[in-house]
């Protein structure tokens, strides 16, 4: 098992909400990946990447965020910078931030998430022009991210 | 007058809501409004292939996929009079039992047991008890790796055809479920111990009509082809193709979800149903769950739901067991899938997703393409039954706070572990 793992989350299927997918795609094929990464799609489901997550020493989620930054802009929160709504609306899945909190609770799963900032999501299957043309450095930046040496071993759920 | 209105219920799958409208302390108009958009999925299969249905309406519901899947091939199957190896039928079972062990987990520990609780989510739950959280997610964990393992995947499966499976499990994905499954036994007596411990939830009561299929053998969920209805000690038996004498189904203004009743009557589907029908089913571990819950029939609180489906829970995880120590005895045949000889007809299925009784049928033309589709849900079936709780639990409750009123409602309506977008099957326009 690599020690990090990064997760690429969203709905390719609605424009820049797939954007963490997308990069995640990029990522597998990208030569400057370092070895000690995999790279997964979670879809919309952070929860479901559960037990891909045990044991490893980082794990890294990209996902869509929806703020007030210019597009492209990436935003570096660890799990306990993130607010999180505790009311739950849904049966079939818990919000990533939710996801993230909830494992944090019951195991010692760690995340750092980069929020990639997008202005719309709508339905089609592929990136606005200005996301897309800012790829390349959402992609150094998430490869710095997975660049920087563990700062502990984390252990397992 | 006044009006206790719940816009959206949480922790339920799909838009629903609930209004209560009561003059001096009598309750006037109680609805369950289901306003989730039409799906019309079964406008999207007609004139599809035969082997195309069961992958379009998998896509129904992703909690229930293997349970829309499996009900679809059987359709169709009955409609071309296939009949499948009793190796397939014992690996639907194992698959099938995969999806009821993850769906109620998923239920129980994710949506249900924060209500007694008073936490608002799982999220807060994991904090206040995180053992809980985490039981809960080894058992979903433990339904998808056997819905992984012969589906192909855990969600829509891709291994299910006509006739049989594409591939059948080998012998290192038996070994390991054969272990996932022995750590499980383990998990069910704190499964049971924790059910118990929960305060009592005793909101309303009323005599209910119960409506699941009979299972004559071990299956519970899968085989057989009869619905049995018991109320007030009766039993009434519906065979599958003559479904609509069940249904009824007739359309209400105030909702989206059509309503269903039995001679008049609306009934409840589910775990409880499945358990009330069945009673023979209830010997050695099950029987110990059900006395340590208390759980007696027939029962007429609906929050009883939760606790029949803590004992299926039990029950599932000891038969999926026996399946795997069955398959690995006797070793696992490359068997290809029955021949599909296409012909003109009708093939109805009815199975016991995990929230309930689910319906299919279809009609095909001599190609083997769809004229005909019809789908009907257990949260459709339970549709009319959730409204008259609804009612009931109003005018049983004397207090005067309208925050308690709600918490009855909602934690009723989640005791139905209801799938609310797979419920809504046809809008009449008018």
């Amino acid at each position: 098992m690599k020690p990090v793992l990064a997760i690429g989350l969203g709905n390719p299927l609605m424009g820049d909400d797939g954007v963490g997918c997308i990069v995640a795609e990029r990522l597998v094929t990208d030569a400057r990946l370092p070895e000690y990464a995999e790279v997964i799609c979670g879809g919309s489901d952070l929860l479901g990447c559960a037990g891909q997550m045990e044991g490893r020493d980082r794990v890294v989620v990209i996902d869509a965020l929806q703020s007030d930054t210019d597009p492209g802009n990436v935003v570096r929160l660890d799990g306990a910078d993130c607010g999180v709504e505790e009311r739950q609306d849904h049966a079939h899945h818990l919000s990533a931030v939710q996801a993230m909190r909830l494992l944090e609770r019951i195991s010692s799963i760690r995340c750092t998430l980069l929020g990639v900032s997008i202005s719309s999501a709508t339905v089609g299957s592929s990136l606005s022009p200005g996301i897309e043309a800012q790829l390349p450095a959402i992609l150094e930046q998430v490869l710095e991210e997975l660049g920087r040496h563990p700062q502990e071993n984390r252990g397992l759920v | 007058m006044k009006t206790v209105l719940i816009e959206h219920l949480a922790r339920v799958e799909g838009h629903g809501g609930i209004t209560v409208e009561l003059e001096d302390h009598t309750v006037s108009k109680v609805h369950f409004e289901v306003f989730e958009g039409a799906r019309l999925l079964e406008s999207l299969v007609r004139g599809k292939r035969y082997d195309e249905v069961a992958p379009i309406l998998s896509r129904i519901c992703s909690i229930c996929s293997i349970a829309h899947s499996l009900t679809s091939l059987k359709a169709t199957e009955n409609a071309f009079g296939i009949r499948i190896s009793s190796q397939t039928e014992l690996l639907r079972e194992l698959l099938y039992l995969g999806e009821s062990i993850q769906s109620h987990a998923l239920h129980l520990f994710f949506l249900a047991i924060p209500d007694y609780l008073d936490s608002p989510s799982a999220v807060a739950l994991a904090a206040e008890n995180p053992d809980a959280v985490r039981l809960g997610l080894r058992l979903k964990k433990l339904g998808n790796l056997i819905q992984g393992a012969i589906g192909g995947r855990a969600i829509h499966p891709v291994n299910c055809v006509p006739g049989g499976f594409g591939t059948v499990p080998n012998v290192d994905q038996l070994i390991e479920l054969r272990g996932a499954l022995t750590e499980a036994m383990h998990d069910c007596g704190a499964v049971i111990e924790l059910m118990a411990s929960l305060p009592a939830a005793e909101f309303c009561h009323d005599d209910t009509v119960y409506a699941a299929l009979f299972a004559s053998g071990p299956d519970t969920y899968y085989a057989g082809d009869e619905v049995i209805v018991a109320s007030d000690g009766e039993r009434c038996t519906v065979r599958a193709a003559d479904y609509r004498n069940l249904t009824n189904e007739k359309s209400v203004l105030h909702s989206h979800a059509k309503h269903c009743s039995f001679h008049g009557r609306p009934f409840m589907v589910g775990s409880l149903a499945r358990l009330t029908v069945n009673p023979q089913r209830l010997t050695g571990r099950l029987a110990e769950a059900m006395k340590r819950l208390q759980l007696k029939f027939p029962a007429a609180n609906p929050m009883d739901n939760n606790k029949a489906q803590a004992v299926e829970l039990v029950g599932d995880i000891e038969r999926a067991g026996e399946i795997v120590e069955h398959l690995l005895r006797d070793g696992v045949q490359d068997e290809r899938p029955a021949a599909v000889p296409v012909r003109a007809g009708t093939g109805t299925a009815i199975t016991e997703a995990p929230r309930g009784l689910l319906v299919h049928s279809y009609t095909y033309d001599a190609g083997g393409r769809v004229t005909a589709a019809d789908v009907i849900t257990p949260t459709a079936l339970n549709a009319a039954s959730m409204e008259q709780r609804f009612r009931r639990v109003a005018e049983q409750y004397e207090g005067n706070e309208d925050a308690v009123l709600e918490k009855r409602l909602g934690m009723v309506a989640r005791a139905y572990d209801p799938c609310i977008s797979c419920s809504v099957h046809l809008v009449r326009t008018r």
